[in-house]
């Protein structure tokens, strides 16, 4: 049952960097528009996240909930150390969320507009790049476990520096950009004519962005002697997946130019996959690295007896769900497979 | 004040804030697809119209909702790490099925709110009873988890760890059911009686009462039932806090001496440093009763249990009095509701509207008052017996500028989405008028 825990851990969170962050991303490629393509950017947004930007935050909440039932120490310990980013990612979320809400659903469609779409913007931008500092302070190598005994610290010390470094940024502004090539590539599909092709544009233009930042990322990480970035360039498996995902950029790239949208859809997915498999696999579990020791995601694992509710639990969860939010996603035309169903829906 | 007690104003604040919605997340769809319902039925394009605004309602209360939610969720490990380092596996189960219920409720939401026009109809009307049942089925999971902060079970305690745990034993703790029950209830109540109070000021004020009284009537019907049970509810909720957690009742009742045939206080001034009530009325027996069905039987004071572990009592004793009264009175005014059935004429008076118009905030007022009872009446334990609130803090100083950002952000949330309801109400009049 551990093995299902695990495989539901990375599956949302997969998921949640997939999803979630097309989400994000669609709000920061509105941000670089142009200000005549704003508008087309919003409404194609709407119409293509609208049904679904819930669900996709969920996997955020779901991937807490398996953290803190089945990994308690580890949970203990991000939610001590990374207090103050998580707060600021809260606010981000927050913002975002009602601003969606409110910029598509107030009675009276005046000003306050203005103020919705530029404050859904900007959190859409800042949200992830906190997360993707949360996630390079695990990483980074700065956090100072304390054992409990937290005189002789500083605040800074202890709950500022670890997240907010050159590193922990760097980490930020790659996963921002991330989420908007994310977007980009899948708002291709959605689109025609004039406007596909300006979503083509932005995906490629974010396509290279990305490849700079991860080649900037490995080079600070190797030269600053960031341990996480050393395992990672040493372990070949890892190495291997991400000159796996260099080569698939090439067919990725084709697949641009070509508005071919399933295939850069499918083929943006896999980069993402790749990308985090080859960073979790150099060092799993040893997800937190810290100044003295790593702490491992398996250490004081709960009793089998909490592992097996959880595994029962989420399996069962994942037959109801995965069902509904595949036809829900099918419905609205977020994955297309079946081409001709999609026809018949919307003559209806 | 201390970390700790900015930790806790913290919590209680944002917990508070998102109850509100939450009530409303549960109930708010029930009206929309009885409305939606009558609309596929009689299409009268009023209840066309009704619905379509209050599904923007639900639309703008859920997102408030969900990221107020999400917040929390967090905020359960941000602020309290010892806590949930030790509950978290315990009380998991109802936790991972309800992010199961929300997972069913956004894909349902996002059916309803995007289908009209491209759904069949019947389907799309049942994604939205869908969104109430998980609502409601995520409310009910919810407060489970709180059941077992009240009632721990499903494991042993030996040499301060937590061990043999139980999941199952922990979700289904001897609270959850009175508590669940009371809560579900409760919602119903809070978000009845404010929707129909809604729509009854803009009956009094004569604004296209046509479409107002039909609201009113959808809204009024679950309250008035829900209101009615309430008070039978709450005392089976109060029966069982005297078996389990005796002290929480001596501090509802601001109950200090052990006694037998002991009276039941209403109102009075709680006077903590001397441990006794002033200007009180005092109803000989009633608290016996209330609490073991016996007019003789004996109920243990505040004075027999060890001072540092009494909670603040002044303040669960106001709440208790605020959430009793306004029960009894929400009890009444569905009465009233249901006489009014009989006697039409009712229904063309001004007070009648006005009336409602006055209640509408009391179910919320209700809740929080209820939940104060129950947080505050643990109080100085986060896992009753076991584990005191002040060990589960987190050891970061600086907890007041959280408190005060939260405290700034949910205060502005709170002004626009009432600035939204007007406008909503706003253009709802404007039409055809
Ligand atoms: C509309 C709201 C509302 C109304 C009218 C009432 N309550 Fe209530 N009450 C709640 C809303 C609420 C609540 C907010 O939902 C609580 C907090 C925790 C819970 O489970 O329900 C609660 C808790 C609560 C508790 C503590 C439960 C616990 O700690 O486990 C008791 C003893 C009562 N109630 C009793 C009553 C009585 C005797 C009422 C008679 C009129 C009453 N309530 C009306
Ligand atoms: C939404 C309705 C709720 C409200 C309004 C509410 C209210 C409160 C209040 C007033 C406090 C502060 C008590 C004090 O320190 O004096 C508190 C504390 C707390 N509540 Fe609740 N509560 C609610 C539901 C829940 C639920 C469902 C859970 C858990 C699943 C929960 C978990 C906690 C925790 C962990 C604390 C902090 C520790 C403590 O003070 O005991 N609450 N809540
Ligand atoms: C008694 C107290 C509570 C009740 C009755 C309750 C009920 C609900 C309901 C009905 C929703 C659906 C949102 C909506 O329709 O507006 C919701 C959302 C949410 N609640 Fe609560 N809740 C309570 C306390 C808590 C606590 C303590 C937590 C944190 C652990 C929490 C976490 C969440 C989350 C994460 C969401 C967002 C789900 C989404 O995105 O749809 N709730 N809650």
């Amino acid at each position: 049952m551990l093995y299902v825990v695990l495989f539901f851990l990375l599956f949302s969170l997969l998921l949640y960097v997939l999803l979630g962050g097309a989400d994000f991303g669609a709000g920061i490629v509105e941000l670089f528009s142009s200000r005549k393509n704003k508008l087309t950017t919003r409404n194609t947004i709407y119409r293509v996240m609208g049904p679904v930007w819930e669900a996709n935050h969920i996997w955020l909440i779901i991937l807490l909930v398996i953290l803190w039932v089945a990994f308690p120490v580890y949970f203990n310990v991000i939610m001590i150390y990374l207090h103050v980013p998580f707060v600021l990612v809260l606010l981000g979320i927050t913002m975002r969320g009602v601003a969606f809400i409110f910029r598509h659903y107030d009675a009276i469609v005046d000003r306050s507009q203005l103020f919705y779409n530029w404050m859904f913007r900007i959190s859409s931008l800042v949200t992830p790049v906190f997360l993707g500092m949360s996630f390079g302070a695990l990483i980074g190598g700065k956090i100072i476990l304390t054992e409990d005994d937290y005189t002789g610290f500083t605040f800074s010390e202890l709950y500022l520096w670890p997240w907010f470094n050159s590193f922990t940024f760097l980490v930020g502004i790659f996963y921002a950009v991330l989420c908007a090539f994310l977007a980009a590539t899948l708002l291709i599909g959605e689109t025609q004519g004039k406007v596909r092709k300006m979503f083509s544009k932005k995906s490629a233009y974010f396509t290279i962005t990305l490849v700079l930042l991860g080649f900037i990322l490995i080079a600070y990480g190797y030269i600053y002697e960031v341990k996480f970035i050393k395992d990672f360039v040493s372990n070949p498996v890892s190495i291997g997946a991400v000159i796996l995902s260099g080569l698939l950029l090439i067919p990725l790239w084709r697949a641009i130019k070509r508005q071919n949208t399933l295939g850069s859809r499918y083929l943006a997915g896999l980069q993402v996959v790749l990308v985090l498999f080859a960073a979790l696999y150099a060092h799993f579990p040893y997800i937190i690295i810290t100044a003295e020791k790593e702490v491992s995601l398996l250490e004081g694992l709960p009793p089998q007896a909490v592992i097996q509710n959880l595994g029962i639990m989420l399996l069962i969860g994942g037959g109801v769900i995965l069902p509904g939010l595949f036809h829900l996603m099918r419905s609205f035309g977020m994955i297309k497979i079946f081409k001709s169903g999609e026809k018949e829906f919307e003559n209806n | 004040m201390e970390n700790l007690d900015f930790a806790r104003l913290q919590m209680a604040f944002t917990l508070g804030f998102h109850i509100i919605f939450a009530c409303i997340g549960m109930v708010m769809p029930f009206f929309m697809v009885v409305s939606h319902k009558k609309w596929l039925n009689t299409r009268n394009p009023v209840y066309l119209e009704l619905t379509k605004s209050w599904q923007k309602g639900v639309a703008i209360f859920f997102v408030t909702g969900a990221v107020s939610g999400t917040a929390l969720s967090f905020e359960l490990g941000m602020l309290w790490p010892e806590f949930m380092k030790h509950a978290g596996p315990i009380i998991g189960m109802p936790f991972s099925l309800e992010g199961a219920a929300f997972f069913v409720e956004a894909i349902a939401l996002g059916f309803y709110l995007y289908g009209w026009n491209k759904l069949p109809e019947k389907f799309h009307w049942f994604t939205g009873i869908i969104i109430g049942i998980s609502g409601v089925a995520s409310g009910i999971l919810v407060v489970s988890a709180n059941g077992w902060m009240n009632a721990p079970t499903g494991f042993d305690y030996i040499d301060g760890q937590f061990v043999n745990i139980d999941p199952v034993q922990a979700f289904l703790n001897p609270a959850w059911f009175t508590q669940a029950l009371h809560m579900t209830l409760a919602a119903v109540v809070a978000t009845s009686f404010a929707v129909a109070g809604v729509h009854a000021l803009q009956v009094y004020r004569n604004k296209r009462p046509d479409l107002h009284k039909k609201a009113f009537k959808i809204a009024i019907i679950f309250g008035a039932v829900a209101a009615f049970l309430q008070p039978l509810s709450g005392d089976l909720s109060a029966k069982d806090i005297a078996e389990r957690q005796p002290m929480k009742l001596a501090a509802m009742e601001a109950h200090y001496e052990t006694g037998t045939n002991v009276p039941l206080y209403i109102g009075g001034i709680v006077d903590e440093e001397n441990q006794k009530v002033t200007h009180k009325i005092a109803i000989p027996g009633a608290l016996s009763f209330l609490a073991f069905g016996d007019f003789d039987a004996e109920v243990k004071g505040l004075k027999d249990f060890p001072e540092d572990e009494h909670p603040p009592v002044a303040i669960v004793h106001y709440a208790f009095q605020i959430m009793v009264g306004i029960g009894t009175l929400l009890m009444l005014a569905g009465i009233l509701y249901f006489l009014s059935l009989k006697y039409k004429k009712l229904f063309n008076k001004k007070w009648y509207w006005l009336l409602f118009v006055v209640l509408a905030p009391l179910g919320f007022i209700a809740v929080e008052a209820g939940w104060v009872v129950t947080e505050v009446g643990r109080q100085p334990w986060i896992i009753y017996g076991f584990m005191k609130t002040s060990e589960a803090v987190t050891p970061m100083p600086g907890m007041e500028f959280s408190f005060y950002m939260y405290l700034v952000v949910y205060a502005v949330l709170a002004v626009t989405v009432t600035w939204l309801m007007r406008r909503q109400i706003r253009v709802l009049n404007a039409v055809k008028e």
